[in-house]
C-alpha cells in the first residue's frame, strides 16, 4: 500500500458521505444559532437578574439603616464588587465566545491560550481566590446584621452572632472554594490540553 | 442578487465533505460527529463576513473545522485522553455504519491512533492539499510539513503493518 494508494482509499470516502441539501444545512445552522443565542441569553439573563436582585437588596437595606455608617460602607463595597464582577465577567465571556476560528491552528492556539491564561494563571487569578471569599463574607455580614435588627458594631458585641459567624463563614468559604476549584479544574484541563498542543506544534517548527 | 446566507449555503453545500471528514478523524461516535459538524457550520457562518479571498475557501473551511474540532476534543491532557480510551474502543461498529469498505475502515482506525496534530496533517495530506496550503492552515513552515507528513506516514504504515 503506497502513498498514492492511501490517498485513493481515502477518496472512496467521498462516495460514502451523505451530502445534505441546502435546506438541511440551513436548518442545522438555524437550530445551532438559536441554541447558542438561548444559552447566551440565559447566562446573561441570570447574571443580570441575580446582580440586580442583590443591588436592590443592598439599596433597600442601606436606606433602612442610614444611621449605620459601617453597614452602608459594607453594602457599598458589596455593590461595587457586584457591578465590577458583572461587567468584567460578561466582557470576558463575550470575548472568549467570539474567538476567531478562521486563522491558522498556531494563531488560534496562541489567542485561546492567552485568553485562558489571563484568567486562570495570570493577573485575574486573584479574582478567584480573593474576590469570591471577600464577596461571601460581606454578603453574610450584610444579611446577618440586617436581620439581627442591630447596628453593625452591636452585632459584633453579641456572643451569639460571633459564634454564628465563626461557624457559618468557614463552611460557606469552604463551599465557595470547592465550587470555584471545581470550575477552575475543568478550565485548567482545557488550558493544559491547548498548551500541550501548542508545545507540540512549536517543537514541530523547531525540528 | 444572492443574499449573504444563500451565498454561504451555496459554498457550504459544495464543501460540506470537509466538515464530515475532519469530524470523522477526531470523533468516533456518530452523535459527536454530528454535533461537531453543526458547531463547525455555526463557526463558519460567524466568520463568513471576514472571508475576503474567495480563492482560498477550502483553506478557510479546513482551518475553522480543525480549530473547532480541537476545541471540542475531550478537554483533557493529551496523555490522559489517550491512556483512558482503549484502542479503537467501540469504533468498529461505528465505522460499519459509515462504510463497508474494509480498506477505508482500516485506514480510519490507523488515523485514530495518531495524535491530534498528526491527524490534521494526515487528513490534509490525504485530501491532496499542497505543502503551502497545509503550512498555512497549521501555521508551520513548509519544510516542516514535509518532515511531519513523512513521520505521520511512517506511523500510519506501522499501524497498517505495510
Amino acid at each position: 500500500m503506497d502513498n498514492i494508494e492511501l490517498q485513493k482509499i481515502w477518496k472512496t470516502l467521498d462516495n460514502e458521505l451523505h451530502q445534505k441539501s441546502k435546506e438541511e444545512l440551513s436548518l442545522l445552522l438555524e437550530s445551532k444559532a438559536k441554541q447558542t443565542l438561548n444559552k447566551y441569553l440565559l447566562f446573561i439573563g441570570i447574571s443580570i437578574l441575580a446582580s440586580i436582585g442583590l443591588l436592590v437588596f443592598l439599596v433597600i437595606t442601606s436606606m433602612n439603616r442610614q444611621e449605620d455608617f459601617i453597614y452602608i460602607i459594607n453594602n457599598a463595597t458589596l455593590g461595587f464588587i457586584t457591578i465590577i464582577s458583572l461587567i468584567s465577567g460578561l466582557f470576558a465571556w463575550n470575548k472568549f465566545r467570539n474567538t476567531r476560528f478562521n486563522q491558522s491552528l498556531k494563531d488560534w492556539l496562541n489567542e485561546r491560550i492567552n485568553m485562558l491564561s489571563k484568567w486562570l494563571t495570570g493577573k485575574f487569578k486573584t479574582l478567584y481566590f480573593v474576590t469570591i471569599p471577600v464577596f461571601y463574607v460581606l454578603i453574610v455580614l450584610s444579611i446577618h446584621v440586617y436581620f439581627e435588627n442591630k447596628s453593625f458594631v452591636d452585632v459584633f458585641k453579641s456572643e451569639e452572632s460571633i459564634i454564628g459567624l465563626i461557624v457559618a463563614a468557614p463552611i460557606g468559604l469552604f463551599v465557595s472554594f470547592f465550587v470555584v476549584r471545581k470550575m477552575r479544574k475543568k478550565q485548567l484541563q482545557n488550558l493544559n490540553f491547548l498548551k500541550d498542543l501548542q508545545g507540540r506544534l512549536n517543537r514541530l517548527n523547531q525540528d | 442578487m444572492k443574499s449573504k446566507k444563500e451565498e454561504f449555503l451555496e459554498i457550504l453545500s459544495n464543501y460540506q465533505g470537509i466538515l464530515y471528514k475532519v469530524s470523522l478523524v477526531y470523533f468516533k461516535s456518530t452523535s459527536d460527529r454530528e454535533d461537531n459538524v453543526q458547531e463547525i457550520i455555526y463557526q463558519l457562518w460567524k466568520s463568513f463576513p471576514t472571508l475576503r479571498n474567495k480563492k482560498s475557501i477550502g483553506s478557510w473551511i479546513y482551518a475553522v473545522s480543525i480549530n473547532t474540532s480541537l476545541s471540542r476534543v475531550k478537554k483533557k491532557s493529551h496523555v490522559e485522553y489517550r491512556e483512558r480510551v482503549p484502542e479503537f474502543a467501540g469504533s468498529t461498529d461505528m465505522l460499519d455504519e459509515l462504510t463497508a469498505n474494509e480498506s477505508l475502515q482500516v485506514l480510519i482506525k490507523a488515523i485514530y491512533k495518531l495524535d491530534e496534530l498528526d491527524k490534521s496533517i494526515m487528513l490534509l495530506y490525504l485530501e491532496e492539499k499542497s505543502y503551502t496550503e497545509i503550512a498555512e492552515i497549521m501555521g508551520i513552515t513548509k519544510s516542516n510539513v514535509g518532515v511531519r507528513i513523512n513521520r505521520a506516514k511512517e506511523s500510519l504504515k506501522k499501524t497498517l503493518k505495510i
